[in-house]
Order: C-alpha cells, then sequence, then structure tokens
C-alpha cells in the first residue's frame, strides 16, 4: 500500500484548522497572557509573573464566586445523581407503564436552555409563584439570596435530565438478563439483586455522569444569567460568570487569562481523574 | 412492581413533566391571569391570542429561521469535516498519523467556555461579528464527532476499499456509495445531535451578534418586548413553538437512541 500523505492532509485540513484556530491558539494565549500585563484592548504589555493570579484571588468578588459554585455544587450534584438514579431504576425492566414514563423522563431534553430558565423564572417567581401557591409556602425564591442558589441548582438539573437519564438506563438494560434471572432464581429479591448486581455494573456509567455533572456545575454560566443575573446582591455569581463580567464589560484581561487557565487546569484533570478512575475500576 | 414504587415513579414523573405542563398552560394565559394576586395553574379561559401575538412578532419568524439555518449548517458541516477526518485515519497511510490524531482528540478536553474572549476576538479581528459564520465557526469542529466515526469506521473492511480503489471508484464516491450508506445511523445521530445543541446554544450567539436581525431563537426569544410590555403569555407559546417539534422528533427517535446508545450501533 503506497502512502497518501497530501490527500490525507487535504482530508484533515478543514479538522486542523478548526481545532488550531478555536482551541490550540485560544488557549496558548489565555496561557501566556495570564502572565504577562494586558491591555484593556487586549495587548501585551509587559511581563507580569503571578500578578494577576494573585490579584485575582485577592478580589473578593471573585473568592466569592468560588464559593457560590461550590455552593451550588453541594446543593446540584447529590439532587442530581439522586433523581436520576431514581428514575432509571423504577423504569429498568420494561413494563407496561414504564414505556409513558420513560417519554415523560427524556422531554427536558426537548427543552432549550434558554426556554427552560425563562419557565424556571416564572415557576419560581417570588412569594406569589404558583410554586408557593400549590405547596403553600411563603418564600421569595428568586428575590432572597439564601434561596437563588438552591433554584439554579434545581434548574441545572432539568438541563441535564434527559441525556443522564438515557445513558443510566441503557446502561441498566444492558446488563445480561440470565444473570439477574439466575439470581432471582436463587431467591434474591428484587432489592438485593439491584444492590448487587444491577447497580455494581451500572457504575461506570453513574461515574462518568457524576464526572461530567461535576465539571458542567463548576462551568456554569449561561443559566445564571438568564435566570438571575447574578443577583439578588450578586449571591449567584458563580466563576464564570464573573469571567463573562470581567472579560466583557470590565476588559480585565489579567482576570479573564488567568480564570480560562485555571478552568483548563482543572478541566484537564478531571478528565485523567476519571481515566485513572476507570482503569483502577477495572483492575478491581 | 410494587404499589410504593409505583407511587414513586408517578410523583417522579409530576416532578420532571411539570416545567413543560406548566408552559403550555402558561402560553394560554390572559395578561391579567400573570398579575393576578394569587398565580395560577390553569389559564382563566381557552384562547390562542398569545400564539397568534408571537407569530406576528416582527422578529420571532426571522430568529427561528436565523436559528434553524445555522444549527443545520453546523450538523452539516460538522458531518462532513468528521468524515472527511475519520475516512483519512482509517482508509489511508500517511505520516504523523498518531501525532496528528492525538492533537485532534485531545481538544475535547479544552473547555469552549473557558476561551470565550479569545474566540471572540478572532472572530472580530475577521470581520465576521454579525454573520452566521462567527454563529458556527467555533463549534464546526469537534473532537467527540470525530471519535463516534473513527469508532465505527475502523471496524470496515479494507479490501473493500482497495476493491473499489482497484475498480477505479474514487475516495468522494467510495464514501458516498459504501462507507455512508453502511454507517447511515451514527452519521444521522450526529447530524441530530449537533442540530440539536446548535439550535439550543445561547451564550456564543449572544456574544458574537448584536443586531435583532442577526439574532437566534433562544437569544432572541426574551428581547422580543413581550415582558416589557405586559405580554407574558405570548413569550411562553414563543417558547411552546420552538419546544413543539424537537419534542415530536425525540418521541419519534427513542426506541432508535436507546438502541444506539445500548451499543447496537450498526444497522
Amino acid at each position: 500500500m503506497k502512502s497518501n500523505n497530501l490527500k490525507a492532509y487535504l482530508l484533515l485540513m478543514p479538522s486542523l484548522i478548526l481545532a488550531g484556530v478555536f482551541s490550540f491558539f485560544p488557549l496558548a494565549k489565555s496561557i501566556i497572557g495570564s502572565f504577562c500585563t494586558i491591555s484593556q484592548q487586549g495587548e501585551i504589555i509587559g511581563f507580569a509573573g503571578l500578578d494577576n493570579y494573585i490579584s485575582l484571588f485577592s478580589d473578593k468578588a471573585f473568592v466569592s464566586s468560588i464559593g457560590h459554585t461550590l455552593l451550588f455544587l453541594v446543593i446540584f450534584l447529590p439532587l442530581n445523581t439522586l433523581l436520576i438514579l431514581l428514575a432509571a431504576v423504577l423504569t429498568r425492566r420494561k413494563e407496561k407503564h414504564t414505556a409513558i414514563a420513560e417519554c415523560i423522563f427524556l422531554t427536558p431534553m426537548a427543552i432549550s436552555l434558554s426556554s427552560m430558565a425563562l419557565i424556571f423564572r416564572e415557576i419560581f417567581r417570588g412569594r406569589i409563584s404558583i410554586i408557593n401557591r400549590l405547596f403553600s409556602m411563603d418564600i421569595p425564591w428568586l428575590e432572597s439570596p439564601d434561596y437563588a442558589i438552591a433554584v439554579l441548582a434545581f434548574l441545572g438539573v432539568f438541563l441535564d435530565f434527559g441525556i443522564d437519564y438515557i445513558l443510566l438506563l441503557s446502561s441498566f438494560r444492558k446488563i445480561d438478563k440470565s444473570i439477574i434471572e439466575a439470581a432471582a432464581i436463587d431467591g434474591a429479591g428484587d432489592l438485593r439483586t439491584l444492590f448487587m448486581i444491577e447497580l455494581p455494573e451500572a457504575r461506570p456509567m453513574l461515574a462518568v455522569i457524576v464526572f461530567l455533572a461535576i465539571k458542567d456545575a463548576v462551568m456554569i454560566s449561561a443559566p445564571v444569567m438568564i435566570l438571575t443575573a447574578g443577583g439578588p446582591f450578586r449571591s449567584t455569581e458563580t466563576i464564570m460568570y464573573y469571567y463573562y463580567l470581567e472579560a466583557f464589560r470590565s476588559g480585565n484581561h489579567g482576570a479573564e487569562t488567568s480564570i480560562a487557565t485555571l478552568m483548563a487546569a482543572f478541566s484537564g484533570l478531571m478528565v485523567l481523574a476519571l481515566a485513572k478512575w476507570r482503569k483502577h475500576d477495572e483492575i478491581c | 412492581m410494587r404499589y410504593a414504587e409505583k407511587l414513586l415513579l408517578a410523583i417522579l414523573a409530576i416532578i420532571i413533566a411539570f416545567p413543560l405542563l406548566y408552559a403550555f398552560s402558561l402560553s394560554l394565559f390572559s395578561p391579567m391571569d400573570f398579575t393576578d394576586q394569587q398565580a395560577h395553574l390553569l389559564p382563566s379561559r381557552f384562547s390562542l391570542e398569545n400564539y397568534r401575538m408571537a407569530l406576528g412578532n416582527r422578529y420571532y419568524p426571522l430568529f427561528v429561521f436565523n436559528s434553524i439555518i445555522t444549527a443545520a449548517l453546523q450538523a452539516f458541516l460538522r458531518l462532513a469535516i468528521s468524515i472527511a477526518a475519520a475516512f483519512a485515519f482509517t482508509h489511508l497511510r500517511f505520516r504523523g498519523k498518531r501525532i496528528v490524531l492525538s492533537l485532534l482528540l485531545i481538544t475535547m478536553f479544552i473547555p469552549p467556555d473557558a476561551l470565550l474572549y479569545p474566540n471572540y476576538s478572532t472572530i472580530r479581528a475577521f470581520g465576521l461579528l454579525d454573520t452566521y459564520a462567527a454563529i458556527i465557526l467555533p463549534s464546526l469542529f469537534s473532537a467527540s464527532s470525530l471519535l463516534m466515526l473513527l469508532g465505527i469506521y475502523s471496524t470496515y473492511d479494507r479490501n473493500i476499499y482497495d476493491a473499489a480503489v482497484i475498480d477505479g471508484a474514487g475516495d468522494i464516491r467510495y464514501i458516498l456509495n459504501i462507507l455512508m450508506p453502511l454507517t447511515r445511523s451514527i452519521a444521522a445521530a450526529i447530524f441530530l445531535q449537533t442540530f440539536i445543541t446548535g439550535f439550543n446554544s445561547y451564550l456564543w450567539p449572544l456574544l458574537v451578534t448584536s443586531r435583532m436581525r442577526m439574532r437566534t431563537v433562544q437569544v432572541g426569544i426574551s428581547m422580543l418586548g413581550f415582558a416589557e410590555s405586559g405580554e407574558y403569555g405570548a413569550q411562553f407559546a414563543a417558547i411552546m413553538m420552538i419546544t413543539f417539534p424537537f419534542l415530536i422528533i425525540l418521541l419519534i427517535v427513542r426506541k432508535k437512541l436507546m438502541k444506539t446508545l445500548s451499543g447496537n450501533i450498526i444497522n
């Protein structure tokens, strides 16, 4: 077989150019920029060492945005994992009514991020919201710094629910039926089969879902913009919303480039952790 | 299934379905229903006035058109670019293959959200702000789409390709007549997934467009001026009209989707 250098590179050219221009170039620009002094127009003026990082971490708004992001993660992650696990477990065996439930659990996938955020804004409008009326509560929800982040976390659950659900459901349904039947013949009850056989089999997929959820949660910004615009009283300003404000509103490119660098490093670490965990899991 | 399980499933289903059902209800509300002291669950009377108003809006149909065009272009071009690259990696021998492949796959781990600003300034430097190209360019290459195709193309018999080449069929004809038909469902999955992601994207189109005429529907839906004039219902009618088509598509492809995900990709 002869080699086809020219032909191959012609076919690969669009991919290479796009990856270069929109991934590697901006990444390199951000990493280099984070160690330099940059003007408001985005031009590099001089070397700055770690100054950008130091001033980033001495900005109170940035430090509290880390706090808000972590708080969001702490509410979102358990809620999200519990709900998709519950939905997938309850519908894992095909029965008469599970098809209807399956359809319902997929519907959040049809609603876009901005539509869902606008719907949530109406559901949790404030004291006179429908959610308060249905449950006879009197909580100010989006108007209160204490509750707004919880509404945001709840919105996060709905944004990922559909896709997470089918991924988990398909990993439950992939399990060899004969193992489950054998367990039933041996007298294992439903719950025992679930915990001893099915959940361990679905664990790798659940791990992927949890890792991706953590990555998405740390990166959350668009839902914040539509639902709360960071408010009330900056209580829902997440790291990436802070990035957006600094980069596009204030022209603070020191903060912009150092956050980009930190986030890329975080994302790389998450992927490495997942790869390592999966390797470890396969050996066990 | 036991009674308790059924009850739990029903509660969960109601929670998950609630935003969609409530949005539908809101889309039928009259302006009075929104301003009432007590929040309503259902509209006080049935009327499609909000839908009429949304459709009659100067910008709404244009926004939807922009979204469909950019999402379709994005899906089509991403598929073409991924097919070309996947074909080269699996069917051709060339120098530097492993390095190029690793380079392209590494992009999967570079978070695009953290690169919004430098990508924005690239688009601005090209003079592309407020164009369709600006909206679609950064998401045309996707390492995960490439990876999906690589997985399936590498299972194909090289002898068929060699025979096709000997018979004088060019690469394009081989791809279109032999490779594509055999890998239809994975190509359809990539197209559909890219279309939906493109149609639903919010942050990037918001940043690179500023003229009303260039806005996509996700960005523009809160800019239609309904909320300002107290016509909240029309906003939800606008939301429902872009949600219904996806809902129908989703329910149609549901079984296929499950099958594709369960590893049964080739058919």
